[in-house]
């Protein structure tokens, strides 16, 4: 038991990094112990023998040679930038910031501004277009290509075409439409058909 | 090693020059392969270029190279011995039985020096058919002279798993060269 002991310190004591009581013990043990003085002898031999080894000299061009393949490598990107913005404070605080706006958007769209919440609404009753009745005409389309129009409003008598608006609203009155979100989400649109005949499409929207 | 990172070629010139005895003995104590020390030294060198800017600043520039040593020393080892053309076991008896020839030849004389480098090339076998896990930490302490802790981090092994390792390579060291110390250390 005393000598598995002795050998488990074999390394420390060689490396002088047993404690003084562990030392002054397998000293003793040594002059006690002659099978384990011998081990202790072949061991740190052995050791001896390592540690004399010669060293092994680099060959002579090996300066240059290093050099010359370093020259051609490529050096590695830098992976750990010592400049530069620090992405994963910015990524998470853009990211908070992003969830934030996400969570407080819903409460500033039922807040309208004063501005608005003020003002009385205004009702414009919806002009029900008119159909035109096609007409026999000697030129029905070429007033088309001759230039541009004069506009809705001035009708030219030569021309049935012309007396067809651009536009099934009629754009002399300003129309303002304030939409209410909670009102938007309750709305529907439809687009129907216009009877045969017509020339244009009839939109109806049902808010 | 700053300088080095600023493409001063005639510092990493000097870094070269400084630390190549360093490392090719070590490599070729890992490989007991003095042709290919310089090839693997050189490799070295050439990552340390390349990553030169990976460099932890406060860290110990020996401690990096070593540890980029012992890993390729380590990648080659396993490549021998996938390939296993390795130092076998069988040379390494023909090492001994030439040596012990030498050592056993008191009476005519002996050249001394062709003992010693008989000697050297016995214990150098030794050491490369030590497992290398146990090699590793063997050369990093008793021919490099490397402190546990530096070993440790070399080798990113805890300081307790150093010991034990250079304890274990130690006795398998004194194992094999058994015939020899029973002839050099006879009471």
């Amino acid at each position: 038991m005393k000598c598995a002991q002795a050998r488990r310190l074999f390394g420390a004591y060689w490396d002088d990094d047993a404690t003084q009581a562990e030392r002054e013990w397998i000293e003793s043990h040594f002059v006690a112990c002659s099978s384990c003085r011998q081990e202790y002898e072949e061991y740190s031999r052995a050791l001896e023998w390592v540690a004399t080894l010669p060293r092994v000299e680099p060959a002579p061009d090996l300066v240059e040679r290093v050099l010359t393949r370093a020259r051609r490598a490529v050096p590695a990107t830098d992976r750990i930038p010592t400049t530069g913005v620090p992405w994963v404070p910015v990524t998470a605080g853009a990211a908070l910031l992003l969830v934030t706006a996400t969570l407080i958007s819903p409460w500033m769209g039922l807040r309208p501004s004063s501005r608005i919440a003020n003002r009385a609404p205004v009702v414009t009753p919806a002009r029900e277009p008119q159909l035109i009745v096609p007409t026999p005409s000697t030129e029905p389309l070429a007033q088309e290509s001759r230039g541009p129009r004069q506009g809705p409003n001035a009708p030219s008598a030569s021309d049935p075409l012309a007396a067809v608006p651009d536009s099934l609203f009629d754009h002399s009155e300003d129309v303002e439409f304030i939409l209410d979100p909670v009102t938007m989400r309750r709305g529907r649109a439809s687009l129907t058909r216009a009877p045969a005949g017509a020339q244009a499409e009839r939109a109806v929207i049902t808010f | 090693m700053a300088r080095v990172a600023e493409e001063d070629e005639r510092a990493f010139a000097e870094l070269v020059r400084r630390y190549q005895g360093r490392l090719a003995n070590l490599v070729a104590r890992l490989l007991n392969d003095r042709e290919c020390a310089d090839d693997l030294t050189q490799e070295v060198f050439v990552r340390v270029f390349v990553h030169r800017r990976n460099y932890r600043r406060g860290s110990k520039l020996s401690t990096w190279l070593f540890t980029i040593a012992a890993n390729l020393a380590k990648n080659e080892i396993r490549r021998r011995v996938r390939r296993r053309n390795w130092f076998s076991l069988d040379a390494l008896q023909d090492v001994f039985h030439d040596s012990a020839m030498v050592l056993a030849d008191s009476t005519e004389g002996r050249d001394r020096t062709l003992e010693r480098e008989q000697l050297q090339q016995v214990v150098g076998a030794a050491i490369a058919t030590v497992p290398e896990k146990y090699r590793m930490a063997l050369v990093l302490r008793d021919i490099e002279g490397m402190a546990y802790e530096e070993i440790a981090v070399v080798l990113g092994i805890p300081g307790g798993t150093v010991r034990s390792r250079i304890n274990r390579a130690r006795s398998l060291l004194k194992r094999k060269l058994q015939p020899l110390l029973r002839r050099e250390v006879a009471p």
